[in-house]
């Protein structure tokens, strides 16, 4: 079953990618995706419910067949399947499923249809192999593979050539994180002797200690592996430093970002750093720095959030502010907290681009909110979808009794952070609560901005505004009831009392790590903190924007620099292109003009060819025609060689 | 010293050959130089009669059946040359000298056919 | 009385002679404008008649006329490749000699004579057989180099082939009295005795090695005794050019290996590196000259010095699998060459005879057939698998590497792919270019038929290999316990 789970989508990429042209086009497309990754979902639940509430033992592996067996280098491709793969299994295809129905909305316009949907239906291989890997290569496998589905579709408007940018710039940050990933992969196997995870896991606490040296320099071993996955899981997951091709990645269609860009691959370097904090434990440095990064992207895209006007954007750069909740999570040992997070946020934050899908549906492809406004009462569905997608990011709730389902997995993640009675863990709760100060006001900057307000579209755009189909509106719908219920259904099991039962040993928590354990116990001021710093945002919100743009306008002239730094993203594409892009250029056009050209080319192809052709034309001036120069030189032949005999016959 | 004599003596015929030689030379200059009429003019002193000036350009056109006379009678000269040691030596070589001398006259008589029906001996 | 010398095994040549005769008799005796075509057919049913003699006669090791003479497996290949050789020429001419202006009874006649003058070097045994049959053959070909006398470049082709070959000749003959000098006899077995007895080589036996090498040198084209050879195959008629490229190299091949293998066979080791370098300098020379060649004739020429210096790798070698390397390869050379002057006497635009490669644009569209065959050809001649050249080279390389040559095997590799350069520009000129004029159609039947049969032998003989090879090896065998 788990099997099927994982190659349902991948039969549907094929079918649909190779076969749509034959068997019926975009109809049949759209219906064998669909309708295999709905099985699938449908299949994950069944499995989620199995593995998760089925107490000791439910977890297993299934092996596949032999991948590589190279001497010690032996690895099987094999589905792991646990409590955190399960979750991982329904996050994914839940949304996937989603994602595809209303696919067939949203791009009901576009000719290249077949194609999407196969990618999609492979990006939904390719995660689910990652979320099921039992050895890092085949993590990696999936890790690439999601990769490339994230570039196909970035990129799936080929024909804008920002979309090409944007897919390449996310291809090649990534390629920046896969670097440390597959060190961390050899460092694995120098270390442990293996890469399956059941191996390396029974092996890390003997391994600690140990040191492995590198340039004449000793590193502890395990800490050095665990900096090098999680280089990776920051290129995936665009943490602070490598998450600029984020932003840029709205590029895509809409439910691409829906279902990779917010609810799923970008989560995988959350998922990659819980999967192996049976290693992670064992490192408190790498622990810190988990927290470190974390906490400062949480904080730093919420100020950048803060000022965009892309509706997207907005929630790309909220995404960014929430994985950074989840990394600080996993850096103080909360684990299921960030687990938790990862799953909520999924379904909300899925919710939220669906639902400004449909708005950008709605405004003919508009996607800036400063030429929107006053479409609440044109599209009643979406706005309320919005505020409920809304609330449950700020983390709205009545402390102790419910709210929505991110005001469950944010808590207890701050109050994690607040419990890990460290500095870091103090930075972590300190940022996250302004972050949530930030996210509130952003969320609503973009509601009122969007719904509210008068309409600044032209008239040719108002009077085409009109609600998104049903294929369109149920996804919505589903995924806001996720966005409403999930906090509360799942989060005794999640985080709560059951959390041994239900996770077992997926996750490890070494006993001194008591983080989550203080969260339950967090005094009063730290529970409401949260939705405090929130409605206090909301209500900031509401004061500058309430009515119209101009007191934005105005606050933005008012904080001069500030503004600017935020709004430019805190200049890290500048830096970066000043730093990296610029003199890669220059060192490119140096191997290529004097490298390749000169040197290559000049000595290599080029330079025999042209010798040769010399040689040729020398050759043939010999031929002059003349018999006296014939005879000539058949005597200096005769001369030379008899001379040669002569002096060195014998 | 009277082997010196025998050797010398050994080349009195030719001596004597020469000598007539000389002698023959002289006399038929001489006596056409008394009995004939003398008409010279520029052509008839030149050194050769075969349409070349004696002291010219090497590179120069010139008619082509002088030589052709001239390589035709060069084979047959050879010929001759060749039918003297051979005539002188035919009892030594017996059969297969004489047919071999034969086969080369045979061969020799096939070329004067062909070069005699190409016009080649005709002079217009 | 002597008794009369065996004459038996030399039939096929004596049978020549007369009948060359004969045809010298008709040509001269019928009407003119009925000589050429009856000479022709009769040249070729003779030399037909010769090759059949031959193949019915030769077997065993036969001598004749005083030792002077030897027939033997080898003679009997080589020959037979000689006078396929000489037909082939005749039949290509057809056609081209009644157009160009060369319209006499005299070609088949001399091309005949030259083909008895190349039986009898294959057969040479004896120094001044092998000047004899030399010779025979050089005056016969000199006189068809310039036989289209009203054209200056076919004269002055005629003249320089004729002045340096008179030289060469010079040289040969010097070489001949050193070895005379030294040997005591002429005659090769007797030679190859004289000299096995010596401890050491003199140096004067050495010299007159060179100078006979550089002799027979000049007479397969190989670099430095070449420089005849593009100015005369350029000047010469085509299906002169054709038959020089082919039946002479093939008897001066044999008689160079005959002379090498025989009486000096037992010091290879003494006079490798002469052969050594001719090889490498032909090779060399063939494959970077040609490049900047737009005349195809000239191309050619280089074409042919280079395939000599490749086949003299098998000399180098000095074994039984080199000679046998070198026989193959002659044999497939025969094969491409013929192909290849086929096609070029085929073709022709704006009434004249197709000669610079430019002429071939697009030859793809216009002629497809002649195209691909074309391109048969020179894709065998750059040694391009699967088609024949490639084995030719094969076997030769072989040869080398067995007989521990690895430089002269690596320079002939590098050598093949650069001279693969010009080969595949014919081919890129044929077929990615656009057509510049229109081919008139001159092909006969028999141009169509040698096209066809040699490119199919091209083809086919990855399949058939063993009956080429198996016979060479025969020949090599024979040769070496001569």
């Amino acid at each position: 079953m788990e099997a099927a789970i994982v190659f349902l989508p991948l039969a549907a990429a094929i079918l649909a990618g190779f076969f749509s042209r034959f068997l019926g086009g975009d109809r049949f497309a759209n219906l064998v995706t669909c309708s295999f990754v709905v099985l699938a979902a449908v299949l994950s639940w069944i499995t989620f419910f199995r593995v998760g509430f089925g107490g000791e033992g439910a977890e297993h592996t299934i092996r596949l067949f032999r991948w590589v067996a190279s001497g010690d280098f032996v690895f099987d491709w094999a589905l792991r399947i646990d409590t955190l793969t399960a979750v991982m299994l329904i996050v994914v295809t839940t949304v996937s499923a989603l994602v595809h129905v209303y696919s067939i909305g949203y791009m009901s316009h576009d000719p290249a249809k077949p194609r999407f949907m196969a990618y999609l239906s492979l990006f939904t291989f390719m995660m689910l192999m990652l979320v099921t890997a039992d050895n890092l290569v085949q993590m990696f496998f999936g890790w690439e593979g999601v990769g490339l589905a994230s570039y196909l579709l970035i990129g799936f408007w080929y024909h804008k050539p920002s979309a090409n940018a944007a897919a390449m710039k996310a291809f090649l940050v990534n390629r920046v994180g896969d670097f440390g990933y597959g060190l961390g992969i050899f460092g694995c196997f120098v270390v442990f002797g293996s890469v399956e995870l059941d191996q390396i896991f029974a092996a890390v606490p003997d391994a600690a200690g140990t040191t492995i040296s590198f340039l004449g320099g000793e590193f502890d071993a395990i800490t050095a592996i665990c900096l090098l996955l999680f280089m990776g899981a920051m290129g995936k997951s665009a943490q602070l430093g490598l998450h600029t091709w984020l932003p840029d990645a709205m590029e895509g269609p809409t439910p691409v970002s829906a279902l990779i860009h917010a609810a799923t691959m970008v989560t995988a370097g959350v998922f990659l750093v819980c999967r192996m904090s049976p290693i992670f434990e064992y490192s408190d440095t790498a622990l810190t720095v988990v927290t470190f990064v974390g906490a400062s992207t949480a904080f730093f895209a919420a100020t950048v959030g803060l000022t965009q006007n892309d509706i997207k954007r907005v929630i790309a750069y909220s995404t960014c502010s929430q994985l950074g909740y989840m990394f600080f999570a996993a850096g103080v040992s909360a684990y299921p907290a960030a687990m938790f997070h990862l799953t909520t946020h999924a379904f909300f934050k899925a919710l939220l681009f669906l639902g400004a899908g449909s708005v950008i549906h709605a405004m003919s492809d508009e996607q800036d909110m400063r030429k929107m406004g006053g479409i609440a009462k044109h599209i009643k569905f979406t706005y309320a979808m919005m505020w409920i997608g809304s609330l449950s990011l700020a983390g709205i709730g009545i402390p102790g009794v419910a709210g929505f389902a991110g005001f469950h997995s944010k808590d207890v993640i701050l109050e994690s952070a607040w419990g890990a009675h460290s500095g870091i863990g103090n930075y972590a709760f300190w940022l996250g609560l302004v972050a949530a100060f930030m996210t509130a006001f952003y969320s609503w900057r973009l509601l009122l901005m969007t719904f509210h307000g008068p309409a600044r579209a032209d008239e040719k755009t108002m009077a085409h505004i009109h609600e998104s189909p049903p294929v369109m509106t149920v996804p919505l719908a589903i995924l806001a009831v996720g966005a409403v219920i999930a906090g509360v259904a799942l989060a005794p099991w999640f985080t709560g009392h059951h959390m041994a039962d239900f996770w077992r040993d997926s996750i490890l928590i070494l006993e001194e790590h008591k983080a989550l354990e203080n969260a339950h116990h967090a005094p009063m001021w730290v529970k409401i903190a949260p939705l405090v710093f929130g409605l206090a945002g909301i209500a900031v919100a509401y004061w500058v924007y309430g009515r119209g743009l101009e007191r934005g306008r105005a606050a933005g002239q008012f904080l001069g620099p500030f503004y600017q730094f935020s709004l430019n993203k805190w200049y890290f594409d500048e830096l970066y292109d000043f730093l990296f892009v610029r003199p890669a250029f220059r060192i490119g056009k140096l191997f290529w003009k004097k490298g390749d050209g000169r040197v290559i080319d000049g000595f290599g192809p080029d330079g025999v060819a042209s010798t040769a052709g010399r040689a040729a034309k020398a050759i043939s001036l010999l031929q002059t025609g003349y018999v006296y120069h014939y005879a000539f030189a058949m005597l200096i032949g005769v001369v030379l060689l008899v001379s040669f005999y002569l002096l060195f016959g014998h | 010293m009277q082997d010196l004599q025998g050797l010398l003596a050994e080349y009195l015929p030719i001596l004597i050959f020469i000598g007539i030689a000389a002698g023959l030379s002289v006399a038929m200059i001489v006596g056409s130089m008394i009995v004939s009429r003398q008409h010279p003019d520029s052509e008839k002193l030149s050194a050769y009669e075969c349409g070349f000036e004696a002291f010219d350009d090497a590179r120069q056109r010139f008619d082509v059946r002088f030589y052709l006379v001239t390589l035709l009678f060069i084979i047959f000269d050879l010929e001759v040359a060749f039918l003297f040691p051979w005539a002188v030596a035919l009892g030594d070589i017996g059969v297969f000298g004489f047919w071999s001398m034969v086969v080369f006259l045979g061969i020799l008589t096939i070329g004067f056919v062909y070069e005699w029906r190409k016009g080649a001996l005709e002079w217009e | 009385m002597s008794e009369l010398p065996i004459m038996g095994p030399a039939l096929p040549e004596i049978f020549l002679a007369i009948a060359v005769m004969g045809l010298m008799m008709v040509g001269v005796f019928v009407k003119p404008d009925r000589a050429l075509p009856l000479v022709s057919a009769l040249a070729i049913a003779v030399l037909l008649v010769a090759g059949a003699l031959i193949a019915a006669g030769g077997g065993g090791y036969q001598l004749a006329f005083g030792d002077l003479f030897v027939v033997d497996r080898f003679a009997v290949f080589m020959k037979l490749l000689v006078i396929a050789g000489s037909v082939l020429a005749i039949i290509m001419s057809e056609g081209f000699i009644r157009r160009e202006g060369m319209d006499r009874f005299e070609y088949p006649v001399l091309i005949c004579l030259a083909t008895l003058g190349m039986l009898m070097m294959v057969s040479a045994n004896d120094l001044i057989a092998l000047y004899i049959g030399l010779e025979l053959q050089s005056l016969s070909l000199y006189v068809t180099a310039s036989l289209q006398r009203d054209r200056l470049r076919s004269t002055e082709a005629g003249l320089k082939y004729f002045v340096l070959g008179a030289l060469s000749s010079g040289m040969l003959l010097y070489g001949a009295s050193l070895i005379y000098g030294f040997g005591g006899t002429t005659e090769f077995g007797a030679l190859a005795a004289h000299f096995g007895e010596l401890e050491s080589v003199p140096v004067g036996v050495i010299t007159g090695i060179v100078f006979l090498v550089a002799g027979l040198a000049f007479k397969v084209s190989a670099v430095p005794f070449h420089m005849w050879t593009p100015d005369v195959y350029e000047g010469a008629p085509t299906p002169v050019t054709a038959f020089f490229a082919v039946a002479p190299k093939i008897a001066a091949m044999a008689l160079l290996l005959r002379v090498m293998m025989g009486p000096f066979g037992g010091m290879v080791g003494e006079w490798f590196q002469i052969i050594w370098f001719v090889s490498a300098a032909s090779m060399v020379l063939g494959a970077f000259a040609a490049i900047p060649q737009t005349n195809i004739k000239r191309l050619m020429a280089y074409s042919s010095i280079g395939h000599v210096g490749y086949a003299l790798i098998g000399l180098a070698a000095g074994t039984e699998e080199g000679v046998t390397g070198i026989l193959i390869y002659m044999a497939i050379y025969l094969v491409m060459n013929v192909g290849t002057f086929a096609c070029i006497l085929s073709m022709k635009v704006k009434g004249r005879m197709v000669e610079q490669i430019s002429d071939l644009a697009g030859l793809a569209k216009t002629k497809p057939a002649m195209a691909a065959a074309l391109l048969i050809f020179m894709f065998s001649m750059a040694g391009i698998p699967p088609m024949a050249g490639f084995f030719g080279k094969l076997y030769v390389f072989r040869a080398a590497i067995n007989a521990e040559l690895y430089t002269l095997a690596v320079i002939g590799a590098l050598a093949s792919v650069v001279s693969a350069f010009y080969y595949l520009r014919i081919v890129k000129v044929m077929y990615f270019d656009e057509p510049a004029e229109a081919f008139d159609p001159v092909e006969t039947r028999g141009l169509k038929a040698i096209i066809g049969v040699a490119g199919v032998i091209v083809l086919a003989f990855i399949f058939y290999p063993s009956l080429l090879a198996d016979n060479a090896a025969v020949a090599a065998v024979s040769l070496l316990q001569g």
